[in-house]
């Protein structure tokens, strides 16, 4: 037995200003110290490898990442955290009303990591540039913003910006976020936040084979002869269905694997075990052998004759399919006068959102509450029910503040383990996924293999068009049948298209499962479309701007599924918004290029364009939201905000229509949740529907609550609410007029309001026929955007230089918000059109996958335009996954028009596209 | 097992950190800014069950300029370097790379020590050491030797430093007034390895060549000093065909492996590109 004496030790050190003794084990890292030991959660993990950034503080001064530094290295010196900044500091209070007003914060992940490193930066340039804000922030990852509104916000603060941060305005109020305080103070709780020190630790084994089948040894005598084990949870620790899925009938994902595993990072078993023996336990030297067979990661292995099926329900691992027809396509194509076609592939991309998994659960009265980050807390709790089996009463699900999740944290993680784990421990437990557990078991952006042809007349319209799209499913079906129907729907992009044929597949392979993830295939299928698209307007001597306005839909005119719309079409208007800055942009390029031929400069600059579409809501499924508010006996005027707020900023968005339907300003609010038993269902957070869908239910529910309360006082629709918190008292002013409605004398209901009102929203839609034809959405959400790149044309490096971003947001309820989302939109779009490309076992951490650093990131106008739906609250559309279909086609044909470069091949390494326009310059 | 559990040492003073070292043999290791070693230990790549941190040790941070070198002591930081103006007017293409290594935190923390110590085909400045002719002062139980950098890497991970010897200071001979120099790197993001990077000193006397060094950065299992090629352009007036065959010669030593940044002709292609960029803006440059 080795002396524990001799491997850990006290250290000293001041952390924001105040001495702090701390017992360690030696190599224990300053960002576990400072959480588990110093309380100081407001430093994030990301990645524990340096990567991300997000757990940086300043040591004596500097910034540095606390995961990279052993506890012991800062014996006697100053350390400052985040949360410890926001307190005493004044350069980081200035920030913090700078973020707050320039919406820097979406998340608040990586938030305490960029505040921190501006903090040093102000302390040494009170006034910097935006170039070294760029090069001080450098070493933290964002994923929700784009990076540019926290460029502005640090400028800003640096110029002594002091405008007060507003929190007030209904529709139309470019507001500050109603939960961003907590974002900037570094007091917000994420998954891995909310559970106390010292609670039991759940760790997964997972397969380190993409397919294998194993045996599990005596895990008993494991347990017994490992320190600090409590148990082993395996599939026969599973009381209900060992299994779970997102779409009714694909259930079809263990929750531990039983005998085989179908990719690499499955889960086999989780062992529990107590917080301080979990800190250096690894489930890898648990007992278990296993026996490795071939597994097929494409497409095209998956479908070859005689590979074996990895379910036995789908027949050469089709796990479903999904199609659109109308017209002739075939005839339209033969009868068309130029035709094109293409065959692209994109790869599997990774959410990389910077909070990994993490949770906690505990039992309570005999019912199991879970805390945990996710996207849809209602279908968690059903899904856990199930494997449980018990009934959803028994289930409580607590969303915490979520670091990121652009569709990934809609399926189950970390809730199942966490559940069986206090189940049959009976203590509170916690667990967080390591980076790479995350990357490698959760799901990822579908890779596509797609065939597409298109056909125009010589008059410029498109008269046929066939699409085929094989999407890579990966080992289980999460949203892959969401993403074959999808996609069939939106192949044809935002336009007018008589013959119309699309057909898709999803087929399962050994890969991990691929869901949803902003666009559900969208994204994909507007590659191969937009970039053709160029290509035919090209040989019809058309410019691409004037093509597609001569082919793009119009209020009327019907979709491939035949849907019509008599209002709110407006990718015209996008297109028409972009239409000078297009001509500016074209001839700068070629004056900037002649430039560069003769002063034989490698660069060579493109302007690219593309449109593109999206349905808000499910796919011709009912997707309803309900949305409830209560008036206190004491006068507060409460919303319950159900619908998860990702960092998109759903909360604000609601309570602004809540406010604007009510009529009060946004800060007379106050909320709760989300909680499943105390706010009822909005919904997931997913297929951009919280501002129309949750609303519209918000909108509903302010109109009903103003109604009630006008009635009790007999005043008029013109009179005006005076919320008055703490006072007993509600204030109706009609004209000259004021009523007081004595609140505390009135009754209250079983959630303790005096008045209150529940209302719901389910758009109107009609299922598809079999030929795909039905009215697959409510509305669409319309965009446009040009993209600006320079292209080494020596090194196939791509350099986005700038974007314009135009979006038919039918009505911005916050322009600020619309912003944050169309620029980091545009980032992640950027990503998947450049660098990312997740390969399983070789880009299972974030410095092997790339995502775009602050560095990466040009500037992004956004145009917002403002063609109302007829069924938005207020006119308002989705925008979350617009905004970034149009990103890589639109740089696609960036490349395209600066070198002669075709991009068939998503993403468009600098390899690639080397080799691309080599191709070009033979051809 | 359990893994990496190890006991922690902060001596004062360098003889007591090669005495550690002695006592403990291979399965000891120096920790300086923790860099490179926390995240390999994270890995399970090393599992050192002693570790000798050096950063007490005020001596291995000093630096300055003395006698016609450039001396760094191992523990100093690569913020450090890049602020110093003393050594960036003597030696600019020190500053000129650091900037380029990694992010403002790992700058903060890495030093240029255990930058060129471990023989991490990735980092940037075994290269530029190269390329700078320095001389590592290695001190062990035995006393002090001194390796030059050309000489020090063999392998991937493997130098000539023993396990008990110590990286304590860098000689850097100081280039002569009104050189030129460049460090060219292409990356795929703020904080990746290079693709491809290339340093270059070199000297002019009326308009031509008289010494020239170049060395490579991520193309082979070891930083690469391209001798050839750098004697290629003694002698020329550093025209461009001059400069071609030099980058041609250079590139001719390579050996990349294939990997997330590209395929092998993809890489060499990017090295002679960057090679041509360093030559040319060295070339420049040089007075």
């Amino acid at each position: 037995m080795e002396d524990q004496a001799t491997l850990q030790s006290a250290v000293s050190f001041n952390l924001n200003g105040e001495p702090v003794l701390v017992e360690a084990p030696f190599g224990e890292r300053l960002s576990e110290s400072l959480r588990e030991r110093c309380g100081a959660r407001d430093v994030k993990i990301g990645c524990n490898a340096g990567d991300c950034g997000a757990c940086t503080v300043l040591l004596d001064g500097a910034p540095v990442c606390a995961c990279l530094t052993p506890t012991h290295q800062v014996a006697d010196a100053e350390v400052e955290t985040p949360a410890g900044l926001a307190r005493i500091d004044r350069y980081a209070q200035r920030l913090t009303t700078a973020f707050a007003r320039h919406g820097a914060a979406q998340c608040g992940i990586c938030t305490p990591g960029m505040l921190a490193s501006a903090v040093a930066l102000l302390r040494a340039a009170p006034s910097p540039t935006l170039e070294e804000v760029q090069d001080a922030l450098g070493g933290v990852l964002c994923r929700c913003t784009g990076y540019r509104s926290i460029l502005d916000a640090v400028v800003a603060a640096g110029q002594g910006e002091e405008l007060p941060v507003a929190i007030s305005g209904g529709v139309g109020a470019a507001s500050a976020r109603v939960d961003g305080v907590a974002k900037l103070s570094g007091a917000e709780l994420f998954g891995d936040d909310v559970a106390p020190a010292g609670a039991p630790v759940v760790k997964v084994l997972r397969s380190p084979y993409p397919r294998a089948a194993f045996t599990l040894g005596d895990l008993d005598a494991f347990i017994a002869q490992t320190p600090g084990l409590i148990c082993v949870l395996t599939a026969a620790d599973v009381p209900g269905e060992n299994s779970f899925g997102v779409i009714p009938g694909f259930e079809d994902q263990p929750v531990f694997a039983e005998s085989e595993v179908r990719f690499r990072g499955e889960a086999v078993a989780a062992f529990v075990g107590e917080a301080e023996a979990m800190r250096s336990f690894d489930p890898d030297t648990a007992p278990i052998e296993w026996r490795e067979a071939s597994a097929v990661m494409t497409i095209t292995e998956a479908c070859a004759a005689g590979t074996p099926h990895l379910h036995a329900h789908a027949s050469q691992n089709v796990m479903c399919q999904g199609y659109v027809a109308c017209g002739d396509a075939e005839a339209g194509l033969a009868a068309a006068d130029v035709v094109v076609e293409g065959a692209y592939s994109t790869s599997f991309v990774e959410h990389a959102y910077i909070e990994p998994e993490a949770g906690f659960a505990r039992v309570v009265d005999g019912r199991i509450e879970i805390a945990s980050c996710t996207q849809a807390p209602f279908m968690d709790l059903e899904a856990v029910a199930r494997i449980l089996d018990v009934s959803p009463q028994q289930v409580r699900i607590l969303p915490t503040a979520v670091g990121g999740g652009f569709g990934s944290k809609l399926d189950l993680s970390v809730q199942p383990y966490l559940a069986l784990a206090a189940l049959k421990t009976g203590r509170p437990v916690r667990m967080a996924y390591s980076r790479q557990e995350s990357m490698q078991s959760t799901t990822k952006r579908h890779p596509a293999e797609i065939r597409l042809r298109i056909g125009a007349t010589s008059d410029g319209r498109v008269c046929g068009f066939d699409f085929e799209g094989g999407f890579n499913t990966g080992a289980y079906a999460s949203w892959g049948p969401t993403v074959a129907n999808r996609v069939p729907v939106h192949a044809s992009g935002p336009y007018y298209i008589q013959n119309y044929r699309a057909r898709s597949r999803a087929i399962y392979t050994h890969c991990p499962p691929s869901g949803a993830f902003r666009g559900f295939g969208v994204p994909q299928s507007a590659i191969a479309q937009e970039t053709l698209f160029d290509q035919l307007a090209a040989k019809l001597d058309l410019d691409p701007l004037e093509f597609r306005l001569m082919n793009a839909l119009d209020n009327g005119v019907r979709t491939v599924t035949g849907q019509s719309f008599d209002t709110g079409v407006g990718v015209r208007a996008c297109l028409k918004a972009l239409a000078p800055k297009w001509r500016v942009a074209r001839d700068a390029a070629q004056a900037v290029n002649a430039a560069r031929v003769s002063g034989r400069s490698p660069l060579r600059r493109g302007v690219g364009l593309a449109a593109g579409w999206y349905g808000c809501g499910n796919t011709s499924m009912p997707n309803p939201s309900t949305i409830k508010a209560g008036i206190t006996p004491d006068g507060a005027l409460t919303l319950h905000l159900g619908a998860v707020d990702i960092g998109q900023g759903s909360h604000t968005v609601i309570a602004q229509i809540f406010a604007e339907a009510i009529g009060v300003a946004l800060h007379d609010l106050s909320f709760v949740g989300a909680d499943t038993d105390i706010t009822p269902d909005a919904g997931k957070t997913s297929a951009s529907r919280q501002t129309f869908i949750s609303g519209n239910a918000a909108r509903l529910t302010g109109e009903v609550l103003r109604e009630k309360v006008l009635r009790l006082c007999n005043a008029s629709g013109e009179a005006t609410l005076e919320i008055l918190p703490g006072s007993g008292r509600l204030q109706v002013l009609d004209g000259a007029q004021r009523h007081e409605i004595a609140l505390r004398e009135m009754p209250v209901d079983s959630d303790g309001y005096a008045l209150a009102a529940l209302e719901s929203y389910d758009p109107p839609i009609k299922p598809l026929d079999a030929n795909g034809q039905g009215d697959p959405y409510a509305q669409f959400g319309y965009a446009a955007q040009i993209a600006e790149v320079d292209v080494d044309m020596t090194l196939g490096l791509v350099t986005p230089v700038k974007f314009i971003a135009a979006h038919d947001v039918g009505r911005a309820i916050n322009p600020m918000l619309v912003e944050g989302q169309v620029t980091g939109g545009v980032a992640q779009g950027l990503g998947m059109a450049l660098m990312e490309e997740f390969i399983p076992g070789r880009s299972e951490n974030l410095h092997e996958y790339l995502i775009p650093t602050i560095g990466d990131m040009p500037e992004v106008e956004t145009i917002i335009i403002e063609e109302a739906d007829a069924h938005g609250p207020y006119g308002a559309k989705g925008l979350g996954e617009h905004v970034l279909i149009p990103t890589a086609p639109a740089l696609f044909n960036a490349i395209r028009h600066a070198s002669g470069a075709c991009i068939t091949r998503a993403p468009a390494t600098p390899d690639r596209v080397l080799a691309a326009i080599n191709a070009a310059r033979e051809a | 097992m359990i893994p990496a559990k190890f006991e922690y040492h902060r001596p004062d003073t360098l003889s007591e950190a090669v005495a550690l070292l002695a006592h403990h043999g291979d399965d000891a290791r120096v920790i300086a800014g923790g860099q490179s070693l926390t995240p390999m230990m994270k890995l399970r790549l090393a599992a050192p069950g002693h570790l000798v941190d050096l950063q007490a040790i005020a001596e291995l941070r000093a630096r300055g300029s003395v006698a016609g070198f450039v001396k760094i002591g191992a523990t100093c930081r690569q913020a450090e370097l890049i602020t110093d103006e003393s050594i960036s007017r003597l030696c600019p293409l020190l500053r000129e790379a650091a900037l380029q290594i990694a992010d403002p935190q790992v700058r903060n923390m890495g030093t240029i020590g255990g930058n060129v110590a471990n023989g991490d085909p990735g980092n940037d400045m075994p290269g530029l050491m190269q390329c700078l002719n320095a001389v590592f002062a290695l001190q062990g139980p035995k006393g002090g030797r001194e390796v030059a950098a050309r000489d020090y890497y063999e392998a991937a991970y493997v130098t000539s430093a023993a396990d008990d010897e110590i990286l304590t200071l860098i000689k850097i001979p100081t280039p002569p007034i009104g050189h030129g120099w460049a460090y060219e790197k292409q990356k795929r993001k703020i904080g990746d390895y290079a693709t491809a990077a290339a340093a270059v000193l070199l000297t002019k006397t009326n308009g031509v060549c008289d010494s020239a060094s170049i060395a490579m950065t991520n193309l082979g299992e070891t930083p690469l000093f391209a001798e050839e090629a750098g004697k290629l352009l003694v002698g020329s007036t550093l025209d461009e065909a001059a400069l071609k065959a030099a980058a041609k010669a250079a590139v001719a030593i390579t050996e990349p492996a294939e990997d997330g940044r590209g395929p092998v002709e993809f890489k060499r292609a990017v090295a002679e590109v960057m090679l041509l960029r360093a030559l040319k803006r060295a070339a420049g440059r040089a007075q």
